[in-house]
């Protein structure tokens, strides 16, 4: 009875165990009740159908775009002819650059003509992809930036698929206008902005801080798509300025703090902790691609400034302490790419970004530094011209003379060894001046055994010793004993009868 | 910038945004200037890190104005990079030290660099002689508001220790520019709640 019930307890049909499709063979709750071959094919079924609503989702809107696009432009005709000439011409450039890797790989080696193998079927497959235009760069954080622009933008519906067609409009505007030159496509995305902005404004009504918010989103988007043909572009000299900055504050290690009026004392250890702090941000400003995300790496450099200027002065700190600040912190990071980023973000962020707000403020001043670093001159360090050019050809370095301030670059272990040599010197030094001490007392010690032997010598001399003649009887007693015989004899003693 | 409409359905006033440039030598003042200014109006919100770019709402008679108060570097080294700071300023702050004749001079040299970049009616320049609270030790006397008069710019004697006609320069400049320019650089709609965004 008791083992009956428990039976039932646990009693499953065998049926409910099996794979629900009927296959045979068993079911896991896991995969919703499927066998591992069913759940496969079903999930591919519902991915595929998911992947393929996407796609018609995608070309509707592209199509609604097109129209849209058509409607607006009135040289439509002319225009779409001298596209598909682009385009012809891109596709080209692409097979002939495919081959050319081709042929260089299959001369060099086997692993690169398999390497260069499996770039061709990439290429194959991204060809036969059903929408080129979409299929572009699928990076992960392009795939990733775009989902989070869908989702945002979908919290702002029918506006939000206004921008969203918009940005998609302008993106393929853009893939056009590759061949222009970088200012004539900053312009296009000043003008991309602008309008966008307005449109959300007085077309949909939108409140300021949103349309702010959602700027930010739509710079985000196209700015992490755009970011890698219109950043550093081969046709402007950027990389040109950016080695000739980089070479000029290398050549500029030299400079101290003292030298620049720097109001913060790196001995302080939460001071250099927030140099250090200062000078990974503004490194960090490299690896962002969004102009925005550039700008806070800036911001929170120079917030780390603010906070070490604070700490050595303990006053708030103004521009007149900052300034110098970043300019050092700046010669002392050297950040790679410095104009590239600088022109990257005055072309392509947002331009109510860019001239007003706190953001703003700090990237002036950032501007400010690296042009300062450019004119920097004896003058500006408060040198004499023969110093500040010994100092640029390397031929003496500011150290030497003054030992206390180390450049900050120069590591730990080298650091302490001159430290070490320092006391050293001070070791010897002491140390000669006892051998010197000891000489001394020994001299003196010497003068003072002299000293005395002469002051004795003087005393005798002057008071030499004089044996008187008065003692002479006393002397008498014991030597001459004469008289003693004429003594009478001692008593002798006498028995008396009695 | 596109001039938007200035009347919005929702009601709020229009209001501006307006960049201030603070342009002087080391120590007259500017920094202090700004702050106090900012304090005075809201003494809770004071910028505890940084203490040179400061935002204060206005609320003017017929629109709110915020400004954007850029402090900027007064060592003369940098003055040949100081152009950077000025682009697109609405109005721009000329500080000197009445006890320092020298930094009167250097105000000066500023206005002519100001006047190079920008055309008359383009910004609004005020010159703004500090410190009156050193009244014992003045060098310069009547020449500041003489030679205002005849650049025609804004004249003001401030102390931003004693707090004296802080608040009426910025507020000066403020009219100044709601009032009479016709060259309204930029627009925004803010809330119509006064609130202050310190750094």
């Amino acid at each position: 009875m008791n083992l009956k019930s428990e039976r039932r307890g646990i009693h499953v049909d065998q049926s409910e165990l099996l794979c629900k499709k009927g296959c045979g063979y068993y079911g896991n709750p896991a995969w919703q009740g499927f066998c591992s071959k069913c759940w496969r094919e079903e999930y591919h079924k519902a991915r595929q159908k998911q992947i393929q609503e996407d796609w018609e989702l995608a070309e509707r809107l592209q199509r609604e775009e097109e129209e849209a696009y058509a409607s607006s432009q009135s040289t439509q005709g002319a225009q779409s002819l001298t596209f598909s000439k682009f385009e012809e011409k891109k596709t080209n450039e692409k097979t002939r650059k495919v081959t050319t890797v081709k042929k260089f790989f299959t001369a060099s080696s086997r692993a690169g003509a398999k390497k260069a193998l499996a770039g061709k079927l990439k290429e194959i497959q991204e060809a036969k992809a059903p929408s080129p235009s979409i299929h572009r760069q699928a990076s992960i954080e392009t795939d990733r930036v775009s989902k989070e622009f869908i989702e945002f933008i979908r919290t702002y519906q029918k506006p939000g698929q206004d921008i969203y067609k918009q940005c998609k409009l302008f993106l393929d505007t853009m893939s056009h206008k590759r061949e222009l030159s970088i200012e004539e496509q900053s312009e296009c995305a000043q003008d991309f902005y602008q309008n966008v902005a307005d449109r959300l404004q007085t077309r949909w009504k939108v409140p300021p801080e949103k349309v702010e918010k959602a700027m930010d989103e739509v710079e985000k988007y196209i700015m992490t798509r755009q970011y890698k043909y219109v950043f550093c572009p081969e046709t402007t000299d950027d990389e040109k300025k950016d080695l000739a900055v980089q070479k000029r504050i290398r050549a500029l290690h030299w400079v101290t703090p003292q030298m620049l009026c720097v109001p913060v004392s790196e001995e302080i250890p939460e001071v250099s902790d927030m140099v250090v702090k200062a000078i990974t941000d503004i490194i960090e400003m490299d690896s962002k691609r969004v102009p925005r995300d550039k700008l806070a790496c800036i911001t929170k450099c120079s917030k780390h400034i603010f906070n070490a200027i604070k700490i050595t002065k303990n006053e708030p700190a103004s521009a007149d302490d900052f300034l110098p600040t970043l300019i050092y912190i700046v010669l002392k990071g050297n950040p790679p790419r410095l104009q590239s980023n600088i022109q990257y973000i005055t072309r392509f962020c947002n331009p109510s970004r860019l001239m007003t707000g706190e953001d703003g403020y700090y990237f002036t001043n950032l501007c400010c530094a690296v042009a300062f670093i450019e004119k920097l001159d004896a003058q500006s360090l408060n040198l004499s011209q023969e110093d500040f050019d010994r100092f640029m050809t390397g031929q003496t370095s500011p150290k030497k003379q003054e030992s206390d301030s180390f450049s900050p670059d120069v590591c730990l272990g080298v650091k302490q060894m001159c430290k070490s040599l320092d006391l050293l010197s001070q070791l010897n030094e002491r140390q000669e001046r006892i051998v010197s001490e000891a000489k001394k007392l020994e001299k003196d010690l010497i003068d003072w055994t002299d000293g005395i032997t002469k002051e004795v010598e003087d005393i005798v001399e002057k008071y030499p010793l004089e044996i008187k003649a008065k003692s002479q009887a006393l002397a008498a007693i014991d030597s001459e004993n004469v008289e003693n015989d004429k003594l009478p004899p001692p008593l002798q003693p006498q028995v008396y009868a009695g | 910038w596109a001039q938007q409409g200035t009347v919005t359905p929702e009601g709020p006033r229009p209001s501006h945004t307006y960049k201030v440039v603070l342009l002087g030598s080391m120590s007259v003042g500017k920094s202090s200037l700004a702050y106090r200014y900012v304090k005075n109006d809201f003494r809770e919100l004071l910028p505890t890190v940084g203490c040179s770019f400061f935002t204060q709402i206005l609320e003017l008679d017929e629109a709110t104005v915020k400004f954007e108060i850029w402090d900027t570097a007064g060592q003369e080294k940098y003055q040949s990079v100081c152009h950077l700071y000025y682009r697109d300023a609405h109005a721009a702050l000329l500080v000197y030290d009445i006890a320092n004749k020298q930094t009167f001079s250097r105000a000066k040299l500023w206005l002519e660099e100001l006047e190079k970049k920008f055309l008359p009616d383009e910004i609004v320049i005020a010159l703004v002689g500090n410190k009156t609270d050193l009244a014992a030790e003045r060098e310069v006397t009547t020449e500041g508001e003489d030679f205002a008069r005849t650049k025609g710019l804004l004249f003001m004697e401030t102390s931003a220790k004693s707090n004296h006609q802080v608040n009426d320069v910025f507020m000066a400049v403020g009219e100044l520019w709601h009032g009479s320019s016709p060259f309204i650089v930029t627009e925004m709609l803010l809330p119509a709640s006064p609130a202050c965004t310190t750094p």
